[in-house]
């Protein structure tokens, strides 16, 4: 059963994101295609970045979520973050950066995200892989019961996406369909 | 059946309406208009200088539509795209400037491929154990299937130093009859001279990039860190602009240009270029 609602999936995004299969050029009805399959990453991304911050996760169920959140990423992914203070980029791999945002010494701790997000055209790279950018901004709040010290800072995210035609064979037939990956992500933080 | 059913449903309406949705929605903020105002990205800055998507940045126009390349919508958004809250580009010349690229007759237009454009990195290395400042000089470059920035120049102080070529009557030199003595003074001249660049031809310029390669792949340089880029544009005629990133509170925020000059010349264009390159 499982396999036939994978199939169905499958056949679904391979129609709405193929529109030429000759054609390596993305049109604008397909970058937009491509820009909401990019959000839905992005925003299974905030999701899992609010799961892993909150301290009514367990530990097991946050390591759960890291796993997943990884996922969403190309292999060697970085975070590099800087603070209004120092422009300087610290770099972090995504899972370290995930363990960070876990530890961090907060009885209560809220991630939030604006209601605002900005795409970048896509650009073909070397390889013939597509990439771009995609724009969000994170408020985040942590409380310390102890010292009763309020902590809250507004992030900038800026998230690498790499778009990708793929080919996969389904009941014989050759179906191409566009894959979106998050890779490097610079976080810094505003003003705001 | 029910359940493929149910998940298609699913699928599609959430890729069908997600564009123009608020994002994302559990525990959303509300922007007070400074987020949207911030140009974000660069390729934001490129298509606010174009009139190349609507106010709230949510459209992208493409050619054929009837909003891509408005003059009015291109006035609006270049006077949003200067620095008005420390730079020191006055009225007049910002006025100057929109009037000559949105000009009804011969606007003029920013293209990411087209050159005439780079970015300038300020980044942190250790060298000889210590943090030592290095600026890197970037282009966009055609290769394989698309494009890749590449490191076209740097500059970098300690390398410097090490090239101060002496000129004129107190110069050091090889007499111009060593050929007939095999050239031995050359071991002097090499051997126990502080300064070999003395010997070389005139126009000599170290390759400064060659150098910096050779160190680190030596294990000699090691890079720390980025800590500022800005970018330098000559794609307008007659006119060099320079962007940087404002991150202050506000809405006068983001990619921004922070420096305009009028370019009279190739000559006018060279000496910005040396200053920009650190070569006065």
């Amino acid at each position: 059963m499982k396999r036939y609602i994978q199939a169905f999936i499958l056949l679904f995004f391979a129609a709405t994101l193929t529109v030429s299969a000759q054609s390596d050029n993305i049109s604008p009805q397909r970058k937009q295609a491509i820009d909401s399959l990019a959000l839905e990453k992005v925003k299974d991304l905030s999701k899992y970045i609010s799961i892993i911050g909150s301290k009514d996760t367990q530990f097991s169920e946050a390591n759960r979520v890291m796993d997943r959140a990884e996922e969403l990423f190309s292999p060697g992914s970085e975070m590099g973050v800087s603070s209004v203070n120092s422009k300087e980029v610290a770099y972090y791999p995504v899972r370290r950066y995930f363990e960070r945002l876990m530890a961090l010494n907060y009885d209560q701790v809220s991630i939030s995200w604006y209601d605002i997000h900005y795409i970048s055209d896509l650009e073909r790279q070397p390889d013939g892989r597509y990439v771009g950018v995609v724009t969000v901004y994170q408020r985040f709040e942590g409380t310390s019961a102890e010292t009763g010290l309020n902590y809250k800072d507004t992030t900038k995210k800026d998230i690498t996406i790499y778009v990708e035609k793929k080919q996969t064979q389904v009941a014989g037939r050759t179906i191409e369909f566009w894959d979106v990956m998050l890779g490097d992500i610079r976080v810094t933080e505003t003003s705001a | 059946m029910k359940k493929i059913s149910l998940i298609l449903v699913l699928i599609i309406s959430s890729i069908k309406f997600a564009p123009g949705q608020g994002y994302p929605s559990p525990g959303q903020v509300k922007d007070d208009g400074r987020f949207a105002a911030s140009t974000k990205q660069l390729n934001q800055f490129f298509r606010r200088f174009n009139a190349e998507e609507s106010e709230d940045g949510q459209t992208r126009f493409n050619p054929g539509d009837a909003r891509y390349h408005d003059r009015e919508l291109r006035g609006k958004f270049i006077n949003i795209l200067f620095d008005n809250e420390t730079s020191q580009v006055t009225k007049e010349l910002k006025q100057e400037f929109i009037t000559v690229v949105n000009a009804e007759n011969y606007p003029q237009y920013l293209s990411f491929h087209r050159g005439n454009w780079f970015a300038e990195v300020s980044s942190f290395f250790t060298y000889k154990g210590k943090r030592t400042p290095v600026t890197l000089y970037m282009k966009l470059e055609e290769e394989g299937l698309g494009y890749e920035w590449v490191i076209d120049k740097i500059s970098f102080d300690p390398f410097k130093q090490y090239f101060n070529k002496p000129e004129g009557n107190k110069k050091p030199f090889l007499h111009p009859l060593s050929h007939e003595l095999d050239f031995m003074n050359l071991r002097k001249a090499l051997q126990d001279g502080k300064t070999p660049e003395s010997y070389t031809a005139d126009g000599f310029t170290p390759d400064y990039l060659t150098l910096f390669l050779y160190e680190i792949k030596n294990g000699n340089i090691k890079f720390e860190t980025v800590n500022g880029v800005k970018f330098h544009f000559f794609q307008v005629d007659g006119w060099y602009f320079e962007v940087n990133q404002f991150n202050r509170p506000g809405f006068n925020t983001g990619w921004l240009i922070s420096n305009l000059i009028k370019v009279k010349n190739e000559e006018e264009k060279e000496v910005i270029l040396k200053y920009i390159y650190d070569q006065e």
